[in-house]
């Protein structure tokens, strides 16, 4: 680091320190933070479980999560199609390139004999504990992201301690990754119009992602099962997202692990597999 | 000393490093350096969003910008060069 | 409740805060402007979708009602609330509607991302260079 970076980043400390004092004791007429939360998000703490206002409820102790599946369910709906046109997109660049032939060789592949053990047992710890954020995720801090994004770190370790001819020993393909995705994504469609489906058939009026019984809809997912919270539709959810995020990110570790050599070949022309 | 001002003295400090960071990090020539600075920098954002109250965000941050992120750029790096400006070296 | 100084002495301290995001917004702008490399690039625009979302999560934030009784997130923690829980509960809990954005952004910068980090493997495959000023002086 030579003496420019060093005054560099002390003039920008000294500016940033004289800056809020300017602000502070010159007065912008307001305080930060504020004192008040908005009216919006007061009404959101008030009904995100609220067993006297059973009507206008989602029923979940968990605020955020509530509001990304239940009153903003549209939202997640779309982000979770950006995500899948990235993935295809990433799969579309790659195609045609796979690694056939090679067998995995334990002496030759791959890190110390160390390493591996340690990854053998630490793989198993980050996916129970992924499994746990995904699915007490309309308690505790957590979810269907959180979970999937912790799990994904699994496969990754893998990958760069083991090698990628080891996954293709064990059947983690592009293809298996990409059912399970197919899947997990089917499974989130299904429970959007569950309540949907089951009012059509006995003649009632009903919402699309909808989690509780609503004015004019009386059909809705339950809240308690014997004592314990269920969330409504808030744990189906947070499962089916957990299997899709993380197979997402699997492929598209997979496909960044491929050598070089076996890319250049198909991009001259010399060998092409589907 | 009350808490509210610890909290918010913590706050400050947690600012500054993660400034110092980034500046570091955007004008350093070495491509690994300037992964390892932007991850300093998404560890003192992952302590910030502890301290402002929201966790489920924590959440998601920490395994995408502390692990996915350099692993996802440390790969494109090997792949391609290290050295901004091609393969003559830094300083 | 509080003195004139400790106040002074918080609001100064959130501002430093708030100020060093918005100079972080700054420096990561520059750095896509500026820096040639198609690397340096990706590893700006992940810093400045980071600040942004900072920033955003900053405006939810709400001050404490009195220096010993700090703000808690926005999670119920009795299962058999009474209607006084529920507004205490409202009382000293954050926003939670732009962490539930935030939320969402973060996905879809995350998918972005990997996007772009595809297609400089491939710009490097078939023009050898991550230079921009090199990739713009090719022709044809």
């Amino acid at each position: 680091m030579g003496s420019k970076e060093v005054v560099i980043v002390v003039s920008v400390i000294a500016f940033v320190l004289l800056l809020s004092l300017a602000i502070t004791v010159g007065g912008l007429g307001y305080v930060l933070p504020l004192p008040n939360v908005r009216e919006v998000a007061s009404w959101y703490l008030k009904t995100t479980y609220n067993p006297f206002m059973k009507l206008f409820s989602a029923m979940a102790p968990e605020g955020v999560t509530a509001i990304v599946w239940d009153y903003r369910g549209l939202d997640t709906l779309f982000e979770t199609a950006v995500f899948f046109l990235a993935i295809i997109g990433s799969v579309a660049i790659m195609r045609g390139i796979s690694l056939k032939g090679v067998k995995y060789d334990p002496e030759k592949h791959g890190m110390s004999l160390i390493m591996k053990t340690v990854t053998r047992i630490v793989v198993v710890m980050i996916i129970a504990v992924a499994g746990s954020i995904a699915l007490h995720g309309h308690l505790t801090p957590g979810g269907g992201f959180q979970g999937g994004a912790a799990a994904a770190v699994a496969p990754l370790l893998v990958l760069v301690v083991f090698s990628k001819y080891f996954m293709d020993k064990i059947g983690v393909s592009k293809n298996a990754m990409l059912v399970i995705r197919s899947v997990g994504l089917i499974g989130i469609g299904l429970t959007a119009f569950a309540v949907v489906l089951v009012a059509l058939l006995s003649h009632g009026q009903a919402y699309v992602f909808q989690n509780q019984p609503k004015p004019y809809a009386p059909l809705g997912f339950p809240y308690k099962a014997g004592t314990s919270l269920l969330g409504g539709s808030l744990l189906f959810f947070n499962a089916c997202e957990m299997f899709a995020v993380a197979a997402g990110f699997t492929i598209v570790f997979l496909l960044l692990a491929l050598p070089e050599r076996e890319v250049i070949k198909v991009l001259r022309g010399e060998k092409f597999e589907h | 000393m009350n808490p509210e001002l610890v909290v918010f003295g913590v706050m400050a400090l947690l600012g500054i490093i993660s400034m110092v960071a980034t500046i570091i990090a955007i004008l350093e020539r070495d491509l690994v350096k300037a992964v390892i600075f932007s991850a300093i920098q998404s560890t003192a954002y992952a302590f910030m969003y502890y301290l402002l109250m929201a966790p489920d965000i924590d959440l998601v941050y920490i395994p995408v910008a502390v692990g996915l992120y350099p692993a996802v750029i440390l790969f494109l790096i090997k792949k391609t060069e290290r050295f901004e400006g091609g393969e003559e070296s830094g300083k | 409740m509080r003195s004139l100084s400790t106040e002074l002495l918080s609001t100064y301290l959130f501002n430093v805060f708030v100020i060093s995001i918005i100079v972080n917004i700054a420096v990561s702008l520059y750095g896509i402007f500026a820096r040639p490399s198609l690397i340096k690039k990706i590893i700006a625009v992940t810093i400045l979708g980071d600040s942004v979302n900072t920033l955003a999560i900053i405006v939810g934030y709400r001050m404490w009602p009195n220096p010993h009784q700090p703000v808690i997130p926005p999670i119920l923690t009795k299962w058999h609330p009474t209607p006084q829980d529920i507004q205490n509960f409202a009382y000293l809990a954050v926003d939670p509607l732009p962490q539930a954005l935030v939320l969402t952004a973060i996905v879809i910068g995350l998918a972005v991302t990997l996007y772009l980090v595809f297609l400089t493997l491939q710009i490097y495959r078939f023009y050898k260079t991550t230079d921009v000023r090199k990739i713009a002086r090719l022709k044809g």
